[in-house]
């Protein structure tokens, strides 16, 4: 029931929602420049929004060889948070299937993961310099310990809250533990998987950043520390706006593979007699 | 035990062939948290032969589904024994086919999927199976239904594919715990058509939990009464009706008598 004029609508659906933050937008931007022509202050406290612009203008422009490069140091950035996400992903979710099937893992392994989850995690930052080094090592196992714990712990939520009826379904066909697991408990707790892995990448971004400002040689982090010596304020409020889309760009992509994976959440209870 | 209608009592000529199934003497006590041992069925013996359409009728929370999780294996019965193909009942049987209250279709996937699960638990031949699918959907009024999902049909569609789940892997023995209770009143005498005509195509011998006393005489050759908690079987009725049988017999005075003798063994005016 796609029909044309209703393609149309949701266009204007979608233009609409987009208006009122643009407007919102602009306005910050006129009033953020009418304030410092008011008010003059020292442009190291608060840059002009040209002056990003222009820093960030700048920063991407170069060529991405050069260490001036903003592309230069994302790459880096990047692929220590993908990296990190995915083994922290994985691992979180291997851990939460060992807990959810084997009583005795949980037992032992759960007031370590409760214990841990308190310390504050970026404290552990200084350590991995020492033991993984300055290179990108230190960050992908700073942003895969960020991502382990909220997708271990909803994953194991989502593991254990398996349906009794499809349990017994499995059981009276005399299925394995993993088939029981293959074929309902991974597949069911799959929307408790991405609650956790939409935490995870926000938190992977987060650890090789933190890992960056501690103790690296590239990266986004890195240059953020790099301008602030300097006072290059316009230059760290540039950092700043690449960061949000980059961390924006993988919030989508995560929740596009969750609307891929979890089609079936949002269509429950449809058509019900 | 004696019945008020002894010229339709055929249970004899059941009960010289093997039965597919025995209980004898089964009983099941839950233990609770309190520590109060809670007594779901008492002294449960009866049969099934092969071929055979029995159904257990009794009011909720009698214990008809412990029953029926006793045969399928599920947990094992406090005292007394359950012989399955002249085999005690350990553990879970890949001989039988369950059909729960709600239709327990997987959501993530297709209706042909769902329908095969027990093929591939058992690995057993897909190809074979899906053809089977395939004449089980149209036998259910479901062609063409094979790559649609689970939330894009009604519940009655939805309780035909588990129907079609529980006989794909070909089971001597189908256990139903009140499969069509949740439906609403035209798709659940609909259900009971197309179970009689599945049970009469495949003829396989059919353990039917139902708190419906009309549903229970309609499609069955015998009725098993059971009683409230604990639940024992105070009556079994064998009901001779040809088949095929369609809704119009339930109006006839012989029809209304069956009735209305569960209906007063239940205890008064339940629902019919």
């Amino acid at each position: 029931m796609r029909d044309s004029s209703c393609t149309a609508a949701r266009a204007r659906a979608a233009l609409s929602r987009l208006v009122w933050p643009l407007i919102s937008a602009a306005v910050a931007l006129v009033g953020w420049e009418l304030l410092i022509n008011v008010y003059p202050m020292p442009s190291y406290v608060l840059p002009a929004p040209g002056s990003v612009l222009r820093a960030l203008i700048a920063g991407l422009g170069e060529s991405p060889a050069s260490r001036a490069s903003f592309i230069f140091h994302l790459a880096d950035t990047l692929r220590a948070t993908i990296l990190g996400f995915v083994i922290g992903s994985v691992l979180g979710m291997a851990l939460a299937a060992m807990m959810a099937e084997f009583r005795i893992v949980q037992r032992v392994g759960f007031p370590y993961v409760v214990g841990f989850q308190s310390l504050p995690k970026v404290a552990i930052a200084p350590l991995y310099v020492i033991w993984f080094g300055y290179q990108i090592e230190s960050k992908v196992a700073m942003s895969a310990t960020l991502t382990l714990f909220p997708v271990l712990l909803n994953s194991l939520q989502g593991f254990v809250s398996a349906e009794r009826e499809r349990l017994e379904l499995m059981a009276s066909l005399d299925a394995s533990r993993w088939q029981t697991f293959r074929h309902i408990k991974f597949p069911g707790a799959l929307p408790f998987v991405f609650a956790g892995l939409n935490l995870g990448i926000v938190y992977a971004l987060l650890g090789t950043i933190v890992m960056e400002f501690i103790g690296a040689q590239r990266g986004m982090g890195v240059i953020v520390t790099q301008l602030q010596t300097v006072s290059d304020t316009a230059g760290v409020f540039a950092i700043l706006l690449v960061l949000a889309a980059t961390g924006y760009v993988l919030i989508a992509v995560v929740r596009t593979a969750q609307r891929r994976f979890t089609f079936w959440t949002s269509q429950q209870g449809w058509a019900r007699e | 035990m004696s019945t008020l209608i002894p010229e339709f009592r055929n249970v004899g000529a059941a009960e010289t062939r093997s039965p597919l199934l025995l209980t004898r003497k089964v009983t099941k006590i839950y233990p609770t948290r309190e520590g109060r041992d809670v007594l779901a069925v008492e002294d449960i013996s009866f049969f099934l032969a092969a071929g055979e359409f029995v159904s257990v009728v009794g009011s909720s929370g009698c214990g008809k589904t412990t029953l029926m999780k006793l045969i399928a294996g599920l947990f094992p019965p406090s005292a007394g024994e359950i012989v399955y193909c002249g085999q005690p009942v350990k553990r879970a049987q890949r001989g039988m086919g369950i059909v729960f209250q709600t239709p327990v279709l997987l959501p993530w996937l297709t209706v042909l999927e769902n329908a095969l699960l027990p093929i591939r638990v058992l690995r057993l031949n897909r190809a074979e199976a899906e053809a089977r699918v395939k004449d089980l959907l149209a036998l259910v009024g479901l062609s063409g239904f094979e790559h649609t999902y689970p939330f894009e049909l009604s519940g009655g569609m939805q309780q035909r594919a588990a129907i079609i789940r529980s006989l794909i892997h070909e089971p001597h023995l189908l256990l139903m715990d009140e499969p069509f209770g949740a439906l609403d009143a035209l798709s659940r005498e609909q259900l009971n058509i197309e179970l009689q005509r599945i049970w009469l195509t495949h003829r396989k011998t059919v353990f039917f939990i139902t708190h419906s006393i009309t549903e229970a005489v309609f499609l069955s050759d015998r009725v098993l009464v059971m009683s409230n908690r604990p639940g024992r079987i105070v009556k079994e009725l064998a009901i001779p009706f040809e088949r095929p049988r369609d809704f119009d017999i339930t109006t006839q005075a012989d029809f209304g008598r069956y009735v209305h003798e569960i209906r007063q063994l239940l205890g008064g005016s339940k629902d019919a």
